[in-house]
């Protein structure tokens, strides 16, 4: 007996003394969350990871930006995932994948932002890691949340507006959906928050002062604030220093242009960080699969000189088997480095002449609608005492100016005209269904009437 | 006590002796003139054999061994003559003999009961195993040409569900043992060669249209001896945290002690080539554009604003502006360009013997297979070396060595837009020019540029060996130390040149991946054995410690100056990344067995394994089992019952774990580094974000398992039953529960739900003749399965598209559809559940399942004088696919190919059918999720089919031959389904997306083969 117990115990000892030690096993791609953002260097590579889910696929980089694509009538979807068509159709499941790709890719970056708001500001300051430093570190983070509320509800409504940072499964806050007004209003505190505490510098792929101004001239007519559309964007486009419409108009994207001083914020790529556009859009014989293409309607719109103008650079044509085929030339770049182009000086001036224009500021407001005019080389517009004539006219200028660009189905619904040029009849349509996902997973939350339930 | 040990060595001395012993009587006395004596014993057991039958070839004389297993043939007036001998339960053994006293081993035939059968940490005689394990032997199934030894066992051992995925050699097979017991950590059985754990993950990165490649595929199915499964919770339990999904012991050719040396050889060569009946069928050109033409005159009038009319129509005149005429249209036949008879070649060399204190086997092997379609290949070489040496009497050590190198030439099958050869053939208009006029490739990737560019390739390199040191440290007591290793060098290489559109986008781009995995493990077991009066008893005790690492290395260069450049160190960008993963394991366990009379048995096993991978307070996991056996034919009652042979009776239960599959960092909290941005444009830095939530509480999933059985055998052993009962439940399984999207992530790892699986098998093996010169033997197993998820607090949605469901109370990986009624004869227009109200996400369905209600495979082998001829069914019923290639194909004959199919479609009022009427408008055909796509997948196939002749041993002696054989073997030759295309064809190797079936992917090929197999 004792000749089998010296040898097992000798083996349990052995097995026991290494085990506590062997099973010690610390991942060396990946850190602990216990220590995420400690000192300047963490800070600022924290709030480089909340740009980077910005401009991540499921947001900026691809997934968000074609729920807008497909609903508006300047891009359709030919591809093999025929549902998307749904979006086209205002016929929208809410088991569409986009759906929930979009919706987690955009909270994903109010996480970050979030980690960012509660950490960076308790940092002992440095002599590089001063004040300022972290108020702008700060305040792009509220930029971002921002922005990034302000497309959930101009997409879906109303949401839960989640102010903290996640740090486990188990200790979430338990939230309902907030109004619409409530998360328009958490947009608006947060860029007050934001303007307060970011310099007044241009930089135009990372959020500043005057970032704030043109979003707020964006964010304010969608809430037909039009004097503080006005306002904000008149701010900016003061700044005529920094900020110019590039002549003529595809100087702000073609030939690989990036940082023009058209633009006000566009976000960056690298070719380790890539925008997944061009390969939806390239026709295939230039390594793409074509299969985001603008609609036959845009594509007359476009080459209608008296129309479209110069702005046809757009496009670009395919012979294939002796019939035109029409592919877009927003996102073209071999590198896939295409910047995603978020907010242009064109977009705060079409803000500005539909704010004044509301007003009954027509004159000046035809002014603003003419420097676009006159940059895409298109006959200017008499003046008219038709109010109504030229807010037409304004709408029918963003449709071309930002033809591929992700305006279009939110300019409609927030002017109250896609049942009028879309013809949606259904008003429950004009915002996409919740995730269904997300349905099951969180109780808390009420799908939009007229998707089921 | 020392008389009990001299009984027992006397014993031992006897039986080893015997024959020496029987022979040196009779050479000294007298054999009668004309007469011929020998033993017939089992060659493993060394135990003579009473009642066989000898018979000399060629001359009316036929005697049977007695009790001592000897016999005595007159009337042989002449040396050399050639022996019959054959016996129930072994293989025929024909012997060329040259002298008058003589030994015979026969070899047993699996399944038998006085097999020795490997289980954990040792073997064990059929008749005294009280759990479920079932022994395969692997000769004929390696002539199926699949590479990989799991995806020849289909149909060859009840409980084990095997399933091809695809017809691509060397691609990961679907594998279970006793039905899926997990959701987000691996059901893949654990598979151990010659008691090395061996890494079954596929170390596959590159995207390969979501197929992966199998790391079984390294080992060389020749130098398999046999293949165990471990089913049931008393036989796995051994293993603790890795036995819930069953083990697969594979042992390999050790050669034997005093032995001379036997080289053979092994030659085969064949082909692969289509079957016709599942290849997708498509629509001539002319009929396709007349297709094109009626859908676009429908979409035209279901919604004007799309302003297509029979005027504009696509295929018009071509005076009018159109494409021409349907009728005017060719057809392009690019799939029937992409098939060819692949070339199918083994070649296997090996030499086994032994000394007094050695033994030995060396295997080298060529093995080279290319697909029935264009491109793909795989080819292997591998060494083998086995060596045991006896130190002292009681001390020896061994050595196991498995060297191979495999290389794939690859392409993407399966899913994805790009690149796709087996897609590109299949998905383009078969009115579309193979290029277009300018002599540019038209649409997708076209199938010729591809089959001309393609430069995908893989080698895998791979060593998995062990040593081990046995040292009897006392009377009945043993103990083992080992120390194994699996190491396993994977090495991607991509290179696309500009006529490919990832080329084309790319300015070419180039990849390599390496990935290297590596795992030790070192073991401690000490054995005992003994006996008193009727008593036996054996121990076991063990430990282990295992270490497993995994570096990955991944450069890309896009940019080259042009196609003639294809190194990354040409490329103009270059981007790289480098991960490195690691988990360890430690694990002590042991066994206890009892039996009494060798009647009843008894069995307690425990493990205890600790994990790197869990919360540091729940490392570790306890893992017992307990069963019990009686053999009821030793009883007194029945025991003089002379037609039965074998009556048992088994019951066991135990608590097996899992934890492979899962991140080995699953349980911590984790930000991630890398994902970037930049201060200014034109600078990319660094970036850091939360990566995984952490979850310190996460342990092992668990599953307990009962399991109840009975063995049965009749008429001299020439019926033979084994039927077992089971029932799994997996409990804390470990899941990526679902989160809101709205904390910022998707899921973190939970202990979460339960599963069941209960099931049953029978095994049915009957000897329906055995004449002098004719043998036929019928082998049936079948077993059923039926699996439960018990308790998932929220559902799961699987692949694109959510086809595929998990949900509480329903089987894994059912579908999650909108069911169509039927399409209205009046309108043509699909009518589906629940669209009064307008069709919402609430109509969808859960519908059928991927899992089979029952499978199995039926084996025949007849014997006729030197031939023998042997075919294999293999069956499942019950289970469903969704045929993607039909949801793909059947639909817009615009933009790409159409099945024939859609020749049943709705085409005017009245018509009754499933397929509605062809338009891009409304449901019909633009519903992702339409039940009308799922199919019965249930068949029956003729796995494999062989015809084999041994040459006369006479005639192989005068060629200087032991023995010499030549055989041909057809696999696939027949398949009886109702569904449309391969049945087991699946679109992605992602074991949680089973049963979306066939789009992108080649079905399996036949096969024939021809070989020869001699031995010096």
């Amino acid at each position: 007996m004792k000749k089998i117990i010296v040898p097992i115990s000798i083996l349990a000892v052995v097995q026991f003394s290494s085990c506590k030690k062997i099973l010690e096993v610390d991942p060396v791609e990946f850190t602990s969350d216990d220590i995420t953002i400690v000192d300047e260097n963490s800070a600022r590579t924290a709030v480089r990871g909340v740009y980077n889910q910005l401009a991540s696929n499921g947001y900026y980089g691809y997934t968000f930006q074609t729920l807008g694509f497909f609903s508006g009538d300047n891009i359709q979807y030919t591809g093999s995932q025929t549902v998307n068509n749904q979006l086209t159709n205002h016929d929208v499941k809410a088991d569409l994948s986009a759906l929930s790709t979009a919706w987690s890719a955009i909270y994903n970056t109010i996480n970050r932002a979030n980690h960012v708001i509660e950490k960076v500001p308790a940092l002992t300051s440095t002599s590089t890691l001063t004040q300022a430093v972290k108020d702008q570190l700060v305040g792009e983070a509220y930029f971002i949340r921002a922005i990034s509320y302000f497309d959930l509800a101009r997409t879906w409504g109303g949401v839960q507006l989640v102010l903290e940072p996640t740090k486990s499964a188990s200790e979430r806050p338990s939230l309902s959906r907030s109004t619409l007004e409530e998360t328009y209003q958490q947009v608006i505190s947060d860029l007050e928050t934001a303007e307060g505490l970011l310099p007044a510098t241009t930089n135009r792929i990372r959020a500043t002062r005057k970032t704030v101004w043109a979003l707020r001239s964006r964010v304010h007519l969608y809430r037909q604030e039009w004097a503080l559309a006005e306002t904000y964007a008149s701010q900016l486009l003061d700044d005529v220093a920094n900020y110019a419409l590039v002549q003529p108009y595809q100087n702000f994207f073609a030939n690989n242009s990036s940082n023009t001083s058209e633009s006000v914020l566009e976000l960056y790529y690298s070719t380790a960080v890539t925008n997944n556009q061009a390969s939806q859009w390239l026709p295939t014989t230039k390594g793409g699969v074509g299969w985001i293409r603008p609609t036959d309607q845009l594509v007359q719109l476009l080459n209608d000189p008296g129309r479209g103008g110069n702005r046809s650079s757009l496009l670009q044509k395919q012979v294939i088997s002796g019939v035109d085929n029409w592919f877009g030339n927003l996102y073209y770049r071999a590198d896939r480095t295409d910047p995603a182009f978020l907010i242009r000086v064109a977009e705060v001036l079409l803000n500005r002449a539909e704010a004044r224009a509301n007003q009954d500021k027509l004159e000046t407001a035809l002014t603003d609608l003419n420097k676009i005019r006159s940059r895409a080389g298109i006959p200017l517009l008499e003046e008219t005492a038709d109010k109504n004539e030229l807010l037409l006219a304004i709408e029918q200028e963003r449709r071309l100016e930002f033809a591929l660009e992700n305006h279009r189905w939110y300019d409609l619904v927030r002017t109250n005209r896609a049942a009028a040029v879309l013809g949606i009849t259904d008003p429950n349509k004009l915002v996409l269904p919740l995730p269904f996902r997300e349905l099951l997973v969180d109780p808390q939350l009420v799908q939009n009437p007229g998707y089921g339930e | 006590m020392y008389s009990k040990y001299a009984v027992k060595h006397f014993y031992f001395f006897v039986l080893v002796l015997l024959a020496n012993q029987v022979i040196a009587q009779t050479n000294k006395d007298s054999i009668p003139e004309n007469a011929l004596t020998g033993i017939v014993i089992d060659s493993k057991s060394q135990q003579p054999l009473a009642g066989a039958v000898v018979q000399a070839k060629d001359l009316p004389l036929e005697v049977i061994t007695d009790k001592n297993g000897r016999f005595l043939l007159k009337g042989i007036r002449q040396l050399p003559v050639v022996l019959l001998i054959t016996y129930v339960g072994y293989e025929r053994l024909e012997q060329t003999v040259s002298s008058r006293v003589n030994q015979f081993q026969l070899q047993p035939k699996p399944g038998d009961l006085n097999e020795v059968v490997v289980v954990g940490y040792g073997t064990q005689k059929r008749s005294d195993i009280t759990g479920s394990v079932a022994k395969i032997n692997p000769a004929e199934l390696k002539r199926i040409p699949v590479a990989s030894f799991d995806a020849q066992l289909q149909g060859a051992s009840p409980g084990l569900q095997v399933i091809s995925n695809s017809g691509v050699p060397g691609e990961a097979a679907f594998v279970r043992v006793r039905g899926t017991t997990s959701i987000n950590s691996s059901s893949d059985p654990l598979y151990i060669i010659d008691g090395v754990f061996l890494n079954n993950n596929s170390l596959q990165t590159t995207n390969l249209g979501g197929r992966t490649t199998s790391p079984l595929a390294d080992i060389n199915p020749a130098d398999i001896e046999s293949i165990e499964v471990l089913k049931d919770a008393s036989a796995t339990a051994i293993y603790g945290s890795r036995g819930a999904n069953g083990v697969i012991i594979v042992t390999t050719k050790k050669g034997q002690y005093n032995a001379k040396p036997k080289l053979s050889l092994a030659i085969s060569n064949g082909w692969v080539e289509a079957d016709k009946t599942t290849l997708p069928k498509l629509a001539s050109g002319p009929e396709t554009a007349r297709l094109a033409n009626e859908y676009w005159i429908n979409s035209g009038i279901d919604n004007p604003a799309l302003n297509r009319t029979f005027a504009n129509r696509p295929f018009r005149p071509k005076a009018e502006g159109g494409a021409g005429l349907p009728e005017e249209q060719e057809t392009y036949d690019r799939l029937g360009d992409l098939l060819r008879k692949g070339r199918v070649q083994d070649y296997n060399l090996s030499l086994e013997g032994g000394t007094n204190g050695s033994r030995y086997y060396l295997g080298a092997g060529y093995t080279d297979q290319d697909a029935f379609f264009k491109v793909i290949g795989f080819n292997r070489v591998g060494v083998k070396f086995n060596f045991d040496q006896k130190l002292t009497d009681r001390i020896s050590f061994g050595l196991t060595n498995n060297f191979s190198r495999s290389y794939r030439n690859q392409a993407r099958t399966g899913d994805g837009p790009q690149v796709s050869l087996w897609n590109s053939a299949v998905s383009a208009a078969t009115y579309s020019p193979k290029f277009a006029e300018d002599g540019t490739s038209v649409g997708s990737d076209n199938t010729y540029v591809l089959m001309e560019n393609y430069a995908v390739n893989t080698k895998s390199i791979r060593y998995v060996g062990s040593a081990y040191l046995d040292a009897q440290l006392a009377k009945g007591l043993k103990f083992r130390s080992s120390f194994s290793l699996d190491y396993n060098t994977y090495d991607e290489a991509q290179y696309w040149n500009s006529k490919t559109s990832i080329g084309r986008a790319a300015n070419g781009q180039a990849i390599s991946a390496i990935s290297q995995n590596n795992t030790w493990i070192n073991e401690q077991t000490l054995t005992y054995q003994t006996k008193w009066g009727l008593h036996g008893l054996t121990a076991l005790a063990g430990n282990t410690i295992q270490s497993s690492d995994l570096a990955y290395t991944y450069a890309e260069g896009r940019g080259f100056a042009n196609d003639n450049y294809r190194l990354i160190s040409a490329a103009s960008i270059q981007t790289s990344s480098e991960s490195y993963t690691k988990f360890t394991l430690s694990s002590l366990f042991g066994r206890i067995g009892y039996n009494y009379a060798s009647r009843y048995f008894a069995e307690a096993t425990v493990r205890a394994d600790g994990s790197s991978k869990f919360g540091a307070n729940k490392r570790w996991g306890y893992f017992p089992a307990f069963s019990v056996g009686w053999r009821m034919k030793e009883e007194s009652f029945l025991k003089n019952l002379s037609w039965l042979n074998e009556l048992k009776l088994r019951a066991s239960y135990g608590i097996t774990g899992n934890q492979s599959g899962i991140d080995n960092f699953a349980s911590r909290g984790l930000w991630s580094g890398g994902s970037g941005y930049a201060d200014v444009a034109g600078t990319p830095l660094p970036g850091i974000g939360p990566r995984q939530l952490g979850n310190q509480n996460l342990s092992w999933e668990k599953t307990a398992q009962t399991d109840i059985g009975i063995d049965l055998s009749l008429n001299n052993n020439r019926l033979s039953i084994t039927a077992d009962w089971y029932r799994k439940y997996t409990s804390g399984i470990l899941l990526q529960q679902p989160l809101p999207s709205s904390s910022g992530f998707s899921s973190y790892w939970e202990n979460v739900g339960e599963l069941s699986n209960t099931g049953w098998e029978l095994t049915i093996q009957h000897v329906n003749l055995n004449e002098r010169n004719f043998s036929w033997r019928t082998s049936l197993n079948i077993s059923g399965n039926r699996n439960k998820i018990e308790r998932l607090p929220t559902p799961i949605t699987r692949y694109t598209r959510d086809w595929v469901i998990l949900q509480e109370g329903y089987s894994m990986n059912s579908f999650w559809l909108y069911q169509q009624l039927y399409v209205d004869p009046k309108t043509g227009d699909a009518v589906f559940e629940g669209q009064e109200d307008g069709l919402t996400v609430e109509d969808r369905k859960i519908m059928n399942s991927f899992y089979p209600k029952f499978y199995g495979g039926i084996t025949n082998s007849f014997t006729y004088r030197q031939f023998d001829l042997s075919f294999l069914f293999s069956f499942q019923y019950g289970n469903y696919s969704l045929n993607l290639q039909r949801y793909f194909r059947e639909r817009n004959p615009l933009s790409g190919g159409v099945l024939t199919n859609l020749s049943n479609r709705w085409q005017k009022e009245g018509d009754q059918t499933d397929m509605p009427r062809l338009t891009s408008v409304g449901n019909n055909y633009s519903l992702d999720q339409n039940s009308r796509y799922l199919e019965d997948a249930s068949f029956l196939r003729l796995r494999q089919l062989s015809l084999g002749y041994n040459l006369p041993a006479k005639w192989a002696h005068r060629a200087l031959l032991k023995s010499a054989r030549v055989y041909a073997v057809a696999t696939n030759l027949f398949l009886l389904t109702k569904y449309t295309g391969d049945p087991e064809s699946n679109v992605t190797s992602d074991p949680t997306a089973q049963g979306i079936g066939s789009f992108g992917t080649p079905p399996q090929p036949r096969g024939f083969q021809f070989g020869l197999n001699l031995t010096l």
